[in-house]
């Protein structure tokens, strides 16, 4: 028998206890599913497929101090002695690394600057005909550069590049029917002729707002600083980064050799601010949770030894002890209905806010719809124990003069 | 209605064992009422909480208009008190946060009784004890005379055979005292049995039938009247 009616009325007529707890459900319900979404985008973005074997590729930064060599035919010497070491697959100097957070980006245009037309910004990386092994990424469409193709050097010459490969990202952006292989992208005034697609292979930036937009171009410029990227055999990148040091300085050594990271640790370093925001909103609403618990669970336990006489009176009335466990589980989804019903309200404002001033993506209603269900479930969680006590007062309650 | 035989009630702490109630009997009829003296101590409460089922015994027998109370179950006592006893408290024990009519309310619903049936009933008995204009007033509204008129009203609105009144008038003046007392005669004429208990003694001899707690055990009524304390403590 549920007495709802004469319960609302009574908690209208003492209603500061139980608006307080109404606010702070309803402040939790907001909280966390807006949390929990944020929490799960997060997730998604961390976990996003980024199209490269993360773990088999490195990165190390070549300072060259001695000025007796010729740069373009030391990283020629370099790469190929790089390609031939035991556990790699194949080794490319990269102009910039993908994932890192650092590199280059222009925009893509269906026709020469300063002509108007579909312009599309992407990041691009210069670098030789290993670039689709060396980063392990799968070529869709088309083919790879030829070694004539690519254009090294360190001297201003006439000479141009003039091809390029390109995410699908990127070139369905610029050519929406699907027909863009064999097409010409400017590149600036340059045109570049696509010659092949690769699936998914994300840029420098995860956090861009376009990360998918990404090219190759065959162009190395040596330069005293530079970088490299190698791909080893699964499992034996450990022991080639450990080697990498000697190995390049044998061959040339008036350099520094530093900066030797994997792909995957370089990803976690621009991802970590994520990473701790995410934790600390896990920890956050896990705090508010238990908060709101116990505030339920305290609120609860205060109103019953107020209302001690109050319960002995009522079973002595013909109380059965279901009917007091019921009371106050019945009051209790009362006072946290009415808190959903704010806190769904205030969810979907929080969520629009954020959408507003932090470009968050609108919030799904399923979030809200299961924070609240289990905001629920845990505040009649919270007031079963104390109800459960409630109703083992004894009836001789009613006849003593407290 | 009521009978009690050689009804035992022992509270045990870990030091003390006392005997509140020992090899205590007694017959209520139909239709009496009932004034239950004694000093403090004496186990009047006792005999009432127990009378009402409000707490178990430990040896003994206990019929209360026929049913055997020992052989039921918390749930079965429960439902029992509700149909069948009417209490009225020293201290009213209303419920603050409830008007007077979802007061008289309460043990209503606990029977399930359907709404206009409820409101037919809380009317008549507001009507009875004088306070129908003040259905939609809270306890705290209400002189204490008034709080003790609508707890009567509500142990009146289950329509039970057996009034159980613990020092009804113990927390009143003496005019509100006898206004109370005027009420509940009526309702005795009326045909409920009532038992009372009080330490008034002016009170109880208005009661047609006197009885006294002492030590745990009735006393005859004839040897104690008129005076004041024979044996004070209980039995320690």
């Amino acid at each position: 028998m549920l007495e709802i009616k004469p319960i609302f009325n009574a908690l209208c007529r003492s209603k500061v206890g139980a608006v307080l707890l109404l606010i702070q459900i309803a402040i939790t319900t907001a909280i966390v599913s807006n949390a929990a979404f944020i929490i799960q985008d997060r997730i998604s973005y961390l976990n996003q497929e980024t199209g490269y074997p993360e773990q088999d590729i490195f990165k190390f930064n070549v300072m060259t101090f001695g000025t007796d060599i010729n740069l373009s035919q030391q990283f020629e010497l370099d790469e190929s002695m790089l390609r031939k070491m035991p556990g790699v697959v194949d080794a490319a100097l990269s102009s910039s690394i993908p994932l890192s957070g650092s590199g280059s980006a222009s925009s893509f245009n269906l026709k020469p600057a300063p002509q108007e037309g579909l312009s599309v910004r992407a990041a691009y990386i210069f670098i030789d005909d290993h670039a689709i092994n060396t980063y392990g990424v799968n070529l869709i469409a088309g083919r790879n550069f030829t070694e004539d193709e690519v254009l090294v050097t360190n001297e201003i010459t006439q000479k141009r590049t003039n091809v390029t490969i390109v995410t699908k990202a990127l070139l369905d952006e610029l050519y929406p029917d699907g027909d863009g292989l064999g097409k010409i992208v400017y590149f600036g005034d340059l045109p570049l002729k696509v010659i092949g697609v690769i699936g998914k292979m994300k840029g420098p930036w995860l956090k861009d707002s376009k990360p998918d937009n990404f090219a190759f171009i065959p162009y190395i410029k040596a330069e005293s600083y530079t970088q490299v990227a190698v791909r080893t055999e699964p499992g034996q990148r450990a022991t080639v980064m450990k080697e990498i040091e000697n190995a390049m300085l044998a061959n040339y050594s008036k350099r520094v050799i530093n900066n030797i990271k994997g792909l995957d640790e370089l990803k976690n370093e621009y991802t970590a601010q994520d990473r701790l925001m995410m934790r600390m909103l896990i920890v956050l609403i896990t705090i508010l949770v238990l908060i709101t618990a116990l505030g339920i669970f305290g609120l609860t336990l205060f109103n019953i030894s107020k209302r001690t006489k109050q319960i002995g009176t009522r079973r002595a009335l013909g109380a059965r002890k279901s009917a007091i466990v019921s009371y106050f589980l019945v009051e209790n989804a009362l006072i946290c209905s009415l808190g959903l019903a704010l806190g769904v309200v205030t969810a979907i404002l929080l969520g629009k806010m954020l959408m507003q001033y932090f470009s968050v993506a609108a919030l799904p209603p399923s979030y809200i719809a299961v924070t609240a269900i289990a905001v629920l479930l845990m505040s009649l969680l919270a007031v079963l124990a104390p109800a459960k006590r409630a109703a083992n007062i004894s009836p001789s309650i009613a006849t003593r003069t407290i | 209605m009521l009978q009690m035989n050689n009804v035992s009630k022992v509270y045990q702490t870990e030091m003390v064992q006392t005997h509140a109630l020992r090899d205590f009997n007694l017959q209520v009829n139909e239709g009496e009422f009932i004034a239950v003296t004694g000093p403090s101590g004496s186990g009047k409460t006792t005999f009432l909480n127990i009378a009402g089922m409000l707490e178990p015994f430990n040896e003994g027998e206990y019929l209360l208009d026929g049913v055997n109370v020992g052989s039921l179950n918390d749930n079965q006592r429960a439902d029992l008190r509700n149909q069948k006893i009417g209490f009225i408290f020293q201290g009213f024990n209303l419920i603050p946060d409830l008007n007077l009519y979802e007061n008289i309310e309460v043990p209503l619903r606990y029977r399930g009784i359907k709404a206009n049936e409820r409101k037919r009933r809380i009317e008549q008995c507001l009507e009875q004890v004088g306070l129908a204009s003040r259905a939609k007033h809270l306890p705290q509204q209400l002189s204490g005379g008034q709080q003790q008129r609508v707890a009567i009203a509500r142990a009146l609105a289950g329509e039970p055979r057996f009034l159980l009144a613990d020092e009804p008038t113990g927390n009143l003046d003496s005019l509100m005292a006898r206004q109370v007392m005027e009420l509940l005669e009526q309702i005795n004429r009326d045909g409920a049995t009532i038992v009372m208990v009080t330490h008034d003694s002016e009170l109880a001899r208005r009661a047609p039938r006197n009885i006294q707690v002492v030590d745990g055990q009735l006393a005859d009524f004839t040897l104690y009247q008129g005076a004041q304390t024979i044996k004070t403590a209980s039995g320690v």
